[in-house]
């Protein structure tokens, strides 16, 4: 099916355009700070226009991290909610994909997908940087193609 | 018929709506250009050459989006205060000593006019915080008018002086008469300075970005603000920039000529503004709004009038 100029455009400026909040949900602080060393000269993710945002209401992709615990729950699923759609959900880290080295704890639910949709997992512990680029890149093809 | 045309041209083409918006774009992309560059990064790069449509593609993203009204906000005020401040602004832009329409909107007095449209931005900061209703739109309103009672005194002061030097309160007379006295920009060195930093505080950025310290308060007044709504305050931003960078120059640094010549200096004068402007945040750390007025009124509010006095010395002793 083709897609009309306007949805193209559209689709041109949100993929080139992807502002990323970033959510702790109780992981250790490792794959934060990777998620940070993005952003560094050393890979710069600005080159591709991905910013870093402050505020839910301004951002297209949530970049979460961390096992999801029974306090954050709540808390990630309204940051989700305030989010504008068309939007992303990225689970940055083991933690993030499936509990990791938590799940089955007491107070742990297994991973992000156990509260918000998750579209991308990227596993390590902490993540690499270049995990994170290349985990975005193969969404973007993702978008492009569906 | 051409006069009708060339207001046309003046409203929509240059300097007016498109032009305008096209200059602010290009001004975001070279502020985040410079900005990167000087933390040694490479800035956008992929969207059209060396990333130039990236403000375009942003805007274009946010115009898309999902456009988000809060349930507790005040629902008519929400809404209109972006459109409220990028009209503020807008209006600013056609006031420059440029184009067709100069002819016609250009009056004794026109420099207060100016710098009350881009004051105006700064109020509808503060009514957007405190109508969306959310804690951070609160704070980040009611420090962005503590900061105007800092910064707006001294800033005033300084664009002030040019006036007093020319003997003119017109835009259009002001740059005429610097222009063809060059050395007026060295006997208000110190009021430029103050005026740049004074435009600095009253576009929000580093080091006066206290009102929207991502860190503190999340984005501060537009918090709450998504979608078209936050595209509209972007560009009122970015237009500010511009509009703000080109009074600056008009005033300044002996306006913008006649003739075909006006584009070409526009350009340089402005970008030129822009680039202090860029680099000024990029050097310097967030100041703390105690700091900032501590600043302003130690240091930037005496140096103004240090400067008034200057000038009204050269005015008696006839020198100027």
């Amino acid at each position: 099916m083709k897609k009309s100029v306007i949805a193209r455009i559209k689709e041109w400026a949100r993929l080139n355009s992807l502002w990323v909040l970033h959510f702790n949900s109780g992981a250790c602080n490792g794959c934060d700070i990777e998620i940070l060393d993005a952003l560094t000269p050393r890979y710069d993710v600005e080159r591709f226009g991905i910013r870093l945002k402050a505020s839910p209401r301004h951002a297209d992709v949530l970049l979460a991290s961390g096992p999801v615990n029974h306090q954050s729950a709540a808390r990630l699923k309204r940051i989700y909610d305030q989010m504008p759609d068309p939007k992303i959900v990225i689970a940055v880290g083991t933690c993030a994909c499936s509990g990791g080295v938590f799940r089955g704890c007491y107070n742990i639910h297994s991973g992000i997908d156990s509260a918000v949709p998750v579209d991308a997992y990227i596993t390590g512990c902490p993540v690499k940087p270049e995990a994170i680029i290349d985990a975005v890149a193969k969404l973007i093809n993702k978008v492009k193609a569906a | 018929m051409n006069e009708t045309l060339q207001v046309l041209f003046s409203l929509f083409i240059f300097p007016g709506l498109f032009g305008m918006v096209a200059l602010a774009l290009l001004a975001d992309w070279v502020d985040r250009k410079v900005y990167a560059r000087v933390q040694q990064r490479v800035g956008p790069m992929y969207t059209g050459k060396a990333g130039i449509l990236q403000p375009l593609a942003d805007v274009i993203k946010l115009l898309s989006k999902e456009d988000i009204t809060p349930g507790e906000s005040s629902k008519f005020m929400f809404n209109f205060l972006p459109l409220a401040a990028f009209a503020a602004v807008m209006s600013a832009a056609l006031l420059l000593p440029i184009g067709f329409l100069n002819a016609y909107n250009s009056f004794p007095g026109d420099l207060l006019i100016m710098l009350y449209l881009l004051g105006l931005p700064t109020i509808v900061y503060f009514l957007a915080g405190w109508h969306s209703h959310s804690y951070f739109g609160i704070f980040g309103g009611v420090r962005a008018v503590t900061q105007l009672f800092a910064y707006e005194v001294p800033f005033l002061l300084a664009v002030l002086t040019p006036a007093l030097l020319t003997g003119s309160w017109q835009l259009s007379e002001i740059s005429r008469l610097s222009a063809s006295h060059p050395l007026y920009l060295l006997a208000h060195l110190l009021a430029f300075t103050v005026a740049i930093l004074g435009l600095q505080a009253k576009l929000e950025r580093v080091p006066f970005d206290i009102p929207e310290a991502e860190t503190e308060i999340v984005g501060g007044p537009t918090t709450e603000y998504s979608g078209r709504k936050l595209a509209v305050l972007h560009l009122t931003h970015e237009l500010m920039f511009v509009v703000g960078s080109a009074t600056l120059a008009s005033i300044f640094l002996g306006g913008f000529g006649s003739g075909l010549w006006q584009f070409p200096l526009f350009l340089v004068k402005t970008f030129a503004i822009i680039f202090i402007l860029s680099l000024m945040r990029a050097a310097a750390a967030r100041m703390r709004i105690d700091q900032l007025i501590e600043f302003s009124w130690k240091y930037l509010a005496p140096m103004s009038c240090l400067q008034f006095l200057f000038i009204i010395v050269l005015k008696v002793l006839e020198i100027a």
